[in-house]
């Protein structure tokens, strides 16, 4: 009983304790200028190369949409996880979050996207929905008909001797439209994600 | 001879002091506890099937919310484990950087973790005190990585950003501020006459009970098994990494063992922020086909991926063995069995330490 | 409005009881909602107690993405609590499902479908501080006349 009533006034009389006791307040409610928030447009065009949208990992988070004579992602909060990747897949900086967009230029960090289509050929039916609804294609072939008519090679897939063949692998801007119209799942696009680095000025403090 | 079995005592999805939703059964006789019966399955929301046919820059996303308090270690390990089956290579101060924000995950988890006990014994003002401690803690995490759970840290072929001098320096600061405020709270804890009486020789884990059941982690430690997956890990290896563990097999040795984790993982963030290396922070690399199974210790124990990769890296097969299924399994098996009291279920329960959202994710 | 109506919405404004229901989520707003209640962003000088239990709560604070094991509980669990009650939704999870709205998972989002939700604070997980200030911009008008809106 005297040994923890010792202790206890030993406790109590420490500064630090009664300067918190005195003084102490919580903490005000504001987030740090270094949590990743939201992302938010910087004011920079946007030129709908929509490598955000490619990066987003949330089903209906970002999609790009007009204002007025140009474009703007617009991110929707319940869906948004907050993980920056939009912020650094974007090539002309138009969002912004937290550190992210300073800690990218002093580091000279990026991500580097590539697409690869691969077609199963048991499961190829041959029909031509994907040559048909790939909007790279009717960019390219303004001549693009419902019945799959080409006028020219080149087009990133067209439909030859009853098969679907790729042709322009490169093109290929990864928006997954071929998937979502073919009948037996057929084909499929990889979106291949790389972190790297180019230091411009020296690295790491 | 026949068990009698006086009356069966739920523990509902809904308790004060669970935070997850799990249903636990226990048969008593009188007060004594005779048998248990874990009722799981309220958290049931098949990771694993989403994450088929996924690339990288999803599952990884999928794997951190398999469990919030342990995110970042998900995250270390389905990375390495990618990393492994492609054979990408991660630049020095990149494995330096991981092992910082690992070691920060690693304290904060386990000072929530004595805070769930301390609460369950209804010791709030020493609960707080780490909760206090833990805020911290979130702090520094929050300046490494820019979010303060399900950081996203971890990229293949290294991390997302680099630590600047200024941050470097107030987390050498700030971890010792940390390391004063724990020496005070271990001591509270470890001197306290009625943590002794709640704490000692309750819900004891025999050594041959813990090799039975397969216990890992802080649970197995505590009973005088020293295995820990970091002792496989090259960069651990090269801080030259020893793991702690105590020879009685309470509660109170696993509170402990935890708190000796705390101050050894800031011992380890001291030792890394003083020998960093210079250099780039990614390597680049793609992600390729294969199959492998790669370890991580997680705060719980050990964590296990195994992963089949098709040839553009999206996951074709993936299982994840969590920490938590083995150290339930030991706590309703041989923990509770023969517990004198209902209350010290529940405290017995807590001291094992367990994350439901990580056994059925 | 008489005066015993102003003391009663003044009183109900600054004594709220919190229970809160996990219906399967990942733990992240779990761990937040906690650190809330640490002396840092302290919930409880706002004479806001956050217990455990249904039968004594205001306020039902939902976290988690809906799973197949919580079908009729969570509908149960909301009936339990007597009125004035009002339920908040923390994190995506409950909002939208967040990342574990796909076509192969088990979960069944929204969870506005099964209860009435009041409020929602988006974030994956949200700070403590987005759920303090999210708490304290509704308390004074979640509860304000409920005589006269719930006959």
């Amino acid at each position: 009983m005297g040994q923890s009533l010792i202790w206890y006034l030993k406790e109590f009389s420490r500064l630090e304790w009664i300067h918190k006791f005195l003084f102490a307040k919580t903490a005000p409610l504001v987030t740090p200028s270094y949590s990743r928030g939201f992302p938010e447009p910087t004011g920079k065009a946007c030129q709908h190369a929509l490598f955000c949208m490619m990066a987003c990992p949330a089903p209906g988070a970002i999609e790009v949409v007009h204002a007025g004579d140009g474009w703007i992602p617009r991110i929707h909060k319940g869906h948004c996880i907050r993980c920056g990747l939009c912020v650094e897949a974007c090539p002309n900086g138009v969002l912004k979050s937290g550190r992210i967009l300073e800690t990218m230029e002093r580091d000279g960090t990026s991500l580097l996207f590539s697409f690869r289509i691969s077609i199963d050929p048991d499961l190829c039916t041959g029909c031509g929905n994907c040559a048909t609804a790939c909007p790279v294609n009717k960019q390219i072939d303004a001549q693009l008909g419902a019945g799959g008519h080409f006028s020219n090679d080149e087009v990133i897939m067209r439909v030859l001797d009853g098969d679907v063949r790729v042709l322009h692998e490169e093109k290929c801007t990864g928006c997954k439209t071929c998937e979502t119209s073919c009948p037996t799942r057929a084909i499929q696009i990889a979106r291949i994600l790389e972190g790297i680095q180019q230091p411009s000025q020296g690295s790491g403090p | 001879m026949k068990r009698t079995v006086d009356v069966n005592i739920p523990l509902g999805p809904i308790h004060p002091c669970f935070k997850e939703p799990v249903r636990l059964k226990c048969e008593a006789k009188g007060e004594r506890i005779i048998g248990a019966e874990l009722e799981l399955g309220y958290m049931k929301k098949g990771i694993e099937r989403i994450m088929k046919g996924r690339p990288w820059q999803e599952v990884m996303f999928l794997a951190e919310r398999v469990c919030g308090i342990c995110s970042v270690i998900h995250n270390m390990v389905f990375i390495e484990a990618m990393e492994q089956i492609s054979g990408i290579s991660v630049p020095p101060r990149a494995a330096y950087l991981r092992v910082i924000a690992n070691e920060l995950d690693r304290m904060q988890s386990h000072l929530i973790a004595n805070f769930s006990y301390c609460y369950t014994i209804e010791h709030e003002t020493l609960g707080m005190y780490l909760l206090d401690l833990r805020e911290q803690v979130m702090d520094e995490l929050e300046r490494l990585t820019g979010a303060r759970v399900t950081c996203a840290y971890m990229i293949p072929g290294g991390v997302r950003c680099d630590i600047s001098r200024e941050d470097a320096e107030h987390l050498l600061s700030a971890v010792d501020r940390m390391e004063q405020d724990l020496r005070r709270y271990a001591g509270m804890f470890s001197d306290g006459p009625m943590i002794a009486l709640r704490s000692r020789g309750i819900g004891i884990l025999t050594q041959e009970a813990a090799q039975r059941a397969h216990a890992v982690g802080p649970t197995a430690r505590a009973s005088g098994i020293a295995l820990d997956c970091r002792l496989n890990h090259p960069t651990y290896r090269k801080l030259g990494f020893v793991p702690v563990s105590r020879p009685d097999c309470d509660n109170f040795a696993r509170i402990m063992v935890r708190f000796d984790e705390v101050a050894q993982s800031i011992s380890i963030i001291r030792k890394c922020l003083q020998d960093l290396p210079t250099g780039i922070i990614r390597g680049g690399g793609v992600c390729k086909e294969g199959e492998t199974r790669y370890s991580g210790e997680a705060p719980r124990g050990e964590l296990t991926y195994f992963i089949r990769s098709d040839e553009y890296g999206r996951i074709a097969d993936i299982q994840i063995q969590t920490p938590s299924i083995m150290n339930i399994e030991a706590c309703c098996h041989e923990m509770i069995i023969g517990v004198d009291s209902v209350a010290d279920v529940t405290s017995t329960f807590i001291s094992a330490d367990p994350c439901v959202a990580c056994t059925e994710r | 409005m008489t005066i015993l109506q102003r003391i009663k919405n003044k009183v109900r404004a600054r004594s709220i009881h919190v229970a809160y229901v996990d219906v399967g989520s990942c733990n992240g707003c779990d761990i937040e909602v906690l650190a809330c209640l640490a002396p840092r962003y302290d919930i409880e000088q706002y004479g806001i107690y956050v217990h455990n239990n249904p039968r004594e709560a205001d306020v039902l604070l939902v976290i988690g993405a809906y799973t197949p094991g919580w079908e009729e509980k969570l509908a149960m669990v909301w009936e339990k609590i007597p009125d004035p009650k009002v339920a908040v939704a923390i994190g995506n999870c409950p909002i939208s499902g967040c990342l574990f709205n796909r076509r192969e998972s088990f979960v069944d989002a929204p969870v506005k479908k099964h209860i009435p939700i009041a409020a929602e604070v988006p974030g994956c997980p949200p700070r403590p501080t987005e759920i303090l200030q999210a708490i304290l911009s509704v308390r004074d008008s979640v509860f304000a006349n409920w005589e006269e809106h719930h006959p």
